[in-house]
């Protein structure tokens, strides 16, 4: 039995044909070509695969893609604004936050989830906000950097100066 | 220098942000086969039969291969080929291949994976490796089940003992630890359109991939072509073939495209591991503090088949003594096949084990003499023109000394006292539970792959008449930044703007033979070439009459020593570095924090800084993760955790956020702009200085790895505290 699923991607309509079994996860990357979500343990413990799904930050290996019918969702592919890079792209880039870039787009996608529910967080609410995804390259250290910066910058905006 | 030591963006830096970048796993490819391996049931069995017929009923199944499939020589292995592509007789761990299944679906393959019928005759697993190496043990392999031996003796260690004022012994106790690569093995095989046999996988030298999946399907080996440049982390664990020989075989027969990605849940059960290992020591020292005799004994797990086992033990011997100088020593070491996993590359290569050992053992005697640890290693280390342990000469500049002085000055080590009774962050009423300590470890580590093993890198520079370089470099880039590093030698050595600048890399039919990506090696290795193919460039340039493309080549080979001792032992080159870690212990709780690092390296000269500060942050993490949190569990031959959530990695919350990483760069001679490597000295040393801040915080001498919070309670209850 197949499964009709409409889904909003990056701001994009997209219908699929999807098993009653079949993760969310691989409906991006195998159905809809969005290879940027990462598949790292296929059970909610390292984040690779994370992604906003109706402005909430979830794992998507654990989501039943049927269970997503008529959510909005972004990818890290959706992230960049026009041509150029997002700020907090350009911060990971900047600070140096990527080796194998395996868990970048589950972090970008974290980061930005903890960015929309505190606008200066501390170090701490950081790397509260990354603890569900996994690095085994950086240590994390420049990862909390670039989202640091990223928030002061986005408050400096905020407040006009 | 305008570029080299600079902060430069890593080149692949955009493609990664973006998820454009594409990794072995993310590779489709128009009606490609899913494949899936059949795995061992058992750790030890003999196979009866193995019966694909109710595999083969499934729909979508189009193929599945057992042992007699495997046209050419049913083995691998980087050293001894003595691990089975397909088995047929015996499996050996529960990693071992029996089967493959093509299919058209992912879903398909699992199905008729689980209907392969293997008629299995279960063994007694061997469990132990010192019960497995004793006469009379069941042999794992023709040649009994010590795959390697090495006993080193210099001066006499029972005079040093009797000459020695403190005489520490200890036993420590390692365990088997996995790479957890974020990206699973995974990859691509195809014919191309050239005709040939194309693996697109992960991996860490293609070029012995190359080799081993012609060897196996019995191709010349200029049929076969392997590539992927990119890959999800590796840190040695892709270093082993894993996926190639299985995707070359699914393609060959049935002449399609073939995809592999392995679950978690295989991934740790199959591929190599590091070593777990037993360690008995006996050190001893003068009354002024003189090191006068290092004695060691090592049983490494190498699991079920060689690998890289007998170079790790190699390597575990070289540096069993640390970076010190010991007028007495001896050493005897054995690799040992048991149906434990399957032992192999990972970073630190065999040092990661020993320091942990001879570190402890350091600092206890260090302890014993009230002495200042760091002063007490100083006074000890090795310099330019000492016998090693081993009794090689140290023919280069030895950069020991300089860590040790830098860390010194540190504000760690400065202000340690200060910063050992700070329990401020916590609350009055738990504040006096909290004990807070500190610890240091100095090691040194081999660069490059040592002697009696070939060790070249070759390159290609094109230089077209706009000014565009390109370097063409057979290495991999897994998240280590060295094709940047790459880029930054050639821009410095040509005055070529960085924007101008791509490196292409990996591909056997595209790029030259650089050599493995191993052994902290390929800055010093690839980077020689470079500036060596630059020059060329050069002189070339000047000598052209009118703008053209140009193109150069060279082939730098790593120098050896002239004493060789076994394969790849010694080196000639090693980096160092002295780490200094700030602990604390909750000691109603027995959790374990790391409050701080320092780590004070010497790679020589840094080419790319953002790299080398992101690998010492990853080691650091790796250090932690290895001290206090990561055990592959294995019981009679079972894997008892095989995923994130039994197999624990640290998280944002257990690295701190306290990490300073401060080059201490004793320029090398023989190295491009005076540089070495340090993509493994950056973790060794984290773990024994973690050890030792928590002697340090708590009186307690750990010496069993990982140290979880239960320990420290017992630990505490029992009042074991070191005198």
């Amino acid at each position: 039995m197949k499964i009709d699923l409409r889904l909003t991607i990056n701001g994009r309509g997209a219908r699929f044909e999807v098993d009653p079994d079949e993760r969310l996860v691989d409906t991006l990357r195998e159905k809809a070509g969005l290879t940027g979500t990462k598949k790292g343990c296929g059970i909610g413990e390292c984040g690779a695969c994370s992604l906003m799904l109706n402005g909430k930050l979830v794992p998507s290996c654990l989501v039943l893609a049927a269970s997503a019918d008529g959510a909005e969702i972004v990818t890290v592919e959706g992230l960049a604004s026009g041509d150029g890079l997002s700020d907090l792209q350009q911060a990971f880039v900047d600070e140096g936050a990527i080796q194998c870039g395996f868990c970048t787009p589950g972090m970008l996608l974290a980061g930005e989830y903890l960015l929309s529910r505190y606008q200066r967080p501390t170090s701490d609410q950081i790397r509260e906000g990354i603890s569900g995804n996994l690095c085994r390259c950086t240590g994390y250290t420049k990862i909390v950097s670039a989202i640091r910066k990223t928030a002061r910058r986005r408050a400096i905006r905020r407040s006009g100066r | 220098m305008r570029v080299v030591g600079k902060r430069v963006r890593r080149l692949d830096a955009e493609d990664k942000v973006t998820g454009r970048m594409i990794y072995p796993s993310d590779r489709v490819i128009d009606g490609m086969l899913w494949v899936e391996v059949v795995r061992a049931a058992h750790p030890h069995a003999r196979i009866k039969s193995v019966d694909t017929a109710e595999a083969e009923t499934v729909e979508g199944v189009v193929r599945v291969l057992t042992a007699r499939d495997v046209p050419g020589l049913n083995a691998f292995g980087i050293q001894i080929q003595d691990m089975p592509v397909l088995c047929h007789d015996r499996v050996r761990y529960m990693g071992d291949a029996v089967a493959l299944v093509g299919a058209e679906t992912r879903a398909a393959a699992l199905r008729a994976a689980a209907l392969v019928r293997v008629d299995y005759e279960v063994l007694e697993p061997l469990t132990d490796p010192e019960k497995a190496m004793l006469p009379g043990a069941v042999a794992l392999h023709p040649n009994g089940n010590i795959l390697h031996q090495g006993h080193f003796t210099k001066g006499d260690v029972e005079l040093g003992f009797k000459k020695s004022s403190v005489v520490v012994e200890g036993f420590y106790q390692v365990p088997m630890m996995d790479h957890a690569f974020l990206e699973t093995e995974a990859g691509v095989s195809y014919y191309g359109e050239d005709g040939l046999l194309t693996v697109e996988s992960c991996g860490q030298y293609v070029f012995r991939d190359q080799t081993q999946i012609a060897r196996s399907l019995g191709l010349e080996l200029d049929l076969v072509r392997v590539t992927a440049p990119y890959v999800g982390g590796a840190f040695g664990g892709k270093d082993e073939v894993t996926v190639q020989i299985h995707l070359a075989l699914m393609t060959y027969h049935t002449r399609r495209p073939a995809k592999m990605v392995a679950s978690r849940e295989e991934s740790i059960v199959a591929h190599t591991k590091r070593h777990p290992a037993r360690m008995w020591y006996k050190t001893g020292v003068s009354k002024s503090g003189k090191l006068l005799a290092v004695q060691a004994r090592f049983v490494a797990d190498t699991g079920a088949y060689a690998s890289l086992g007998g170079p790790v033990l190699n390597l575990m011997m070289e540096h069993a003594a640390g970076p010190y100088l010991v007028p007495n020593f001896k050493v005897d070491a054995y690799a040992v096949y048991t149906n434990n996993g399957f032992s192999g590359a990972f970073r630190g290569f065999g040092c990661t084990q020993a320091c942990v050992a001879i570190e402890s053992q350091m600092d206890r005697m260090a302890h014993k003499l009230g002495r200042d640890p760091l002063a007490f290693r100083q006074a000890n280390v090795l310099h330019q023109g000492d016998l090693a342990a081993l009794g090689y000469e140290m023919k280069l500049k030895v950069g020991a000394e300089a860590t040790v002085k830098s860390a010194r000055r540190g504000k760690l080590w400065k202000s340690r006292r200060r910063l050992v009774k700070d329990t401020s962050r916590h609350s009055p009423s738990l504040a006096s539970y909290i004990k807070r300590g500190v610890g240091v470890a100095t090691q040194m580590q081999g660069v490059g792959l040592g002697i009696g093993i070939p060790d070249y890198a070759e390159v290609e520079l094109r230089l077209d008449r706009d000014g565009r370089l390109v370097v063409f470099a057979g290495t991999n880039e897994f998240g280590q930044g060295a094709y940047t590093a790459y880029a930054q030698m050639a821009a410095e050595r040509l005055g070529v703007p960085m924007d101008k600048l791509a490196v292409v890399g990996a591909d056997t039919a595209v790029t030259p033979d650089s050599g493995t990506t191993t052994a902290s090696r390929t800055t010093y290795a690839v980077g020689n070439a470079i500036l060596m193919a630059a020059d060329k460039l050069e002189a070339m340039k000047a000598e052209a009459s009118e703008p053209g493309d140009l193109t150069a080549r060279a082939t730098f080979h790593v120098p050896t020593h002239d004493v060789e001792l076994g394969e790849g032992l010694p080196h000639l080159l090693y980096s160092y570095g002295t780490h200094v870690v700030l602990a604390e212990v909750n000691t109603l709780t027995g959790e374990i924090t790391v409050e701080a690092v320092e780590a004070y390296l010497d790679g020589g000269r840094v080419i790319f800084r953002t790299g080398f500060e992101g690998q010492s942050e990853g080691g650091i993490a790796q250090g932690i993760g290895y001290a206090l949190f990561e055990d592959v569990i294995i019981e009679k031959g079972f894997f008892k955790n095989t995923n994130f959530n039994t197999y624990i990695l640290p998280s944002s919350l257990d690295v701190p956020a306290d990490i300073r990483t401060v080059p201490v760069q004793v320029l090398e001679a023989s190295g491009p702009y005076g540089a070495k490597g340090i993509s493994e000295t950056c973790m060794v040393g984290v773990t024994p200085a973690i050890l030792n801040a928590l002697q340090d915080a708590i009186g307690v001498r750990f010496t069993r790895l990982p140290v979880k919070a239960e320990d420290v309670l017992v630990a505490l209850e029992e009042g074991r505290h070191e005198d």
